[in-house]
């Protein structure tokens, strides 16, 4: 089932004068469940696709469909609300709140997706949670305690502790030695299919291309 | 979650930072302004502590009670036709006790009236802190300008003038003393409108004590200072709410990343600044009362409850618009920026 289509997809910055054009007009579909990856060199765009597919900067021009509803057109509020509750993000680094422990940061964002959890499941689903990723013994810490292959993991428990339906990562696994990076992407992989999340996940990492549906490569502003 | 919270709870260092800037500046405001107040007291308690009304004094005295002399016939049509009227005069001079220890005073005389002590001729009614100085009532004292002797007959609470304790002597002996037969000034309560009186210019109580150069003069430089100590720490606390905006600018991106609504970032920070303000200001209220006790017995500090509350109120608004200005980069803060800028 389609649940995420980009078509057209322009992108042009500007900076002074010149203005360039990143993305040419990509075309992307993406189903229910499925871990694409998208690869390519250095500053063909990857970055730029995700955090627009993502809701987290505008296109210049295109359509972006989530779930049959057109993303370019909404308002500020309305990607906000999709954004906390239908999305969820990991990056290259975890960019956690500094002043809340692992377990707070896991709250908040229950709190910011407006679930209808009450405290008890909430807490449940907390702890079911720091179990899968391993962390369950540092739930009071905070992160600046935290490993970093520690705080990405986290970073992937509070993208989809409120179970988006979607999952954006890009490079979640470019601060981890090899043996993490299979860790994180295992767990990202039975979390989707778990929960049935559909995954757009950059990466530079041959070896983490196993664990993609599909892979999307992108050049010259466009995906192949 | 209250995360406002939280964060005071980790970055306690910080915020007790700001928190001692806000207390350092309001309660150093507090004890100017209860100097101001106090310097105010000591100067023209006497005339502060009457009930709203008007003064009226001759046309050309040019403003200056001291040249002032009221025709009697005048005087005494005004003194029948308002009720609670009075006429009074006031000169600086000396006193002399036993021991021939001289001490300057405000003598002031009236005619039969509530607002006043009227005291029998050859008495004195002189205000407390010539108690405190020694005097007791029965002491005999003495003026050069006049030829008998004046007894205490008692002592009342806060009447100065010009930093001077205030005697209340019989008018006949100020007449006799000053050689004059007219009264300086009619006071009229406030009987709603102010009555017109031929001949004579009216003021009203603050007016009238703007005639009186030291005042004035004590009071707007004092209340400049109070002033400018508001204006500063309205700007301080702009400036600290920026800087620790600016620092959090990375916060606020992720913040806004996963979906917190830009209401609640705006909630959180005017959640911690109340919560610093309310601390820091407690404290210097507390501790500027406190001085209110200890303060020596020569300093005149008066700080009342109304002129606490009054500055603590315009402190918590300087605080809120400065938190609220600096905050503007809040909902200027891109989630993107967050992202790009790495580790946080
Ligand atoms: N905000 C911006 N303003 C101007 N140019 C930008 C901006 N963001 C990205 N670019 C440019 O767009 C191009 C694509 O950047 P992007 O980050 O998407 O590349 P990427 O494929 O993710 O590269 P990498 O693999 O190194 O992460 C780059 O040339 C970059 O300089
Ligand atoms: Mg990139």
């Amino acid at each position: 089932m389609t649940i995420f289509t980009i078509n057209e997809l322009r992108k042009t910055f500007t900076t002074g004068e010149v203005a360039e054009e990143i993305l040419k007009g990509i075309d992307l579909t993406l189903q229910q469940g499925e871990i694409t990856a998208l690869v390519g060199a250095s500053g063909s765009g990857k970055s730029t696709l995700l955090t627009i597919a993502a809701g987290l900067q505008p296109a210049s021009d295109g359509k972006i469909l989530f779930n049959g509803r057109n993303m370019t057109s909404m308002n500020q509020e309305q990607i906000r609300k999709i954004r906390a509750s239908d999305f969820g993000f990991v990056f290259q680094s975890a960019h956690l709140v500094p002043f809340l422990t692992v377990e707070e940061q896991l709250f908040l964002m229950l709190e910011v997706s407006e679930t209808t959890l009450n405290k008890v499941q909430q807490k449940k689903e907390i702890a079911d949670i720091l179990k899968l990723i391993g962390m369950e013994h540092r739930k009071s810490a905070y992160p600046a305690s935290l490993s970093g292959g520690e705080r990405q993991r986290v970073a992937i428990a509070r993208a989809i502790i409120h179970k988006p339906q979607m999952l954006f990562a890009d490079e979640p696994t470019a601060s981890l030695d090899s043996k993490r990076s299979k860790d994180v992407m295992e767990l990202i992989r039975d979390l989707t299919k778990t929960l049935n999340i559909t995954t757009l996940m950059v990466t530079h990492d041959e070896e983490m291309l196993a664990y993609a549906d599909h892979i999307i490569t992108m050049k010259d502003g466009l995906a192949e | 979650m209250n995360i406002a919270w939280k964060e005071i709870k980790k970055s306690k260092v910080k915020f007790m930072i700001l928190g001692s800037i806000v207390f350092l500046v309001s309660f150093l405001t507090f004890i100017i302004s209860g100097l101001a107040n106090g310097l105010s007291q000591d100067n023209a308690a006497l005339i502060k502590d009457l009930p709203d009304g008007q003064f009226y004094m001759n046309e050309d005295a040019e403003e200056t009670y001291n040249l002032s002399l009221i025709d009697p016939n005048t005087q005494k049509a005004a003194l029948n036709e308002h009720d609670g009227a009075a006429a009074l005069s006031i000169q600086m001079g000396f006193l002399n006790d036993e021991a021939d220890k001289q001490r300057s005073v405000a003598f002031v005389t009236s005619t039969e009236s509530e607002l006043f002590e009227n005291v029998q001729a050859g008495e004195i009614v002189l205000d407390r802190s010539l108690e405190e100085e020694g005097l007791k009532v029965g002491d005999i004292l003495t003026n050069n300008q006049f030829s008998g002797e004046f007894t205490v007959k008692g002592f009342v609470d806060q009447q100065k003038y010009s930093h001077a304790p205030v005697a209340f002597i019989n008018m006949e002996n100020y007449k006799e003393m000053y050689r004059v037969n007219e009264m300086q000034l009619i006071f009229i309560p406030d009987g709603g409108e102010t009555p017109v009186i031929d001949g004579l210019q009216s003021f009203t109580n603050s007016e009238f004590l703007n005639t009186i150069p030291s005042y004035s003069a004590e009071q707007l430089s004092l209340n400049m200072i109070v002033w400018f100590l508001v204006v500063i720490s309205g700007l301080l606390f702009a400036i600290f709410f920026y800087m620790m905006n600016v620092q959090k600018i990375g916060l606020y991106g992720i913040l806004k990343a996963i979906g917190v609504k830009t209401s609640a970032l705006f909630k959180m920070m005017w959640t911690q600044m109340f919560f610093i303000t309310a601390i820091a200001l407690a404290l210097s209220i507390a501790l500027s009362q406190s001085f209110n006790f200890i303060a020596p017995d020569g300093m005149p500090f008066s700080l009342t409850a109304v002129t606490t509350v009054q500055l603590s109120i315009v402190f918590l608004l300087i605080g809120f618009v400065g938190a609220t200005l600096s905050g503007i980069q809040i909902k200027k803060v891109e989630p993107l920026q967050a992202i790009q800028q790495g580790e946080v």
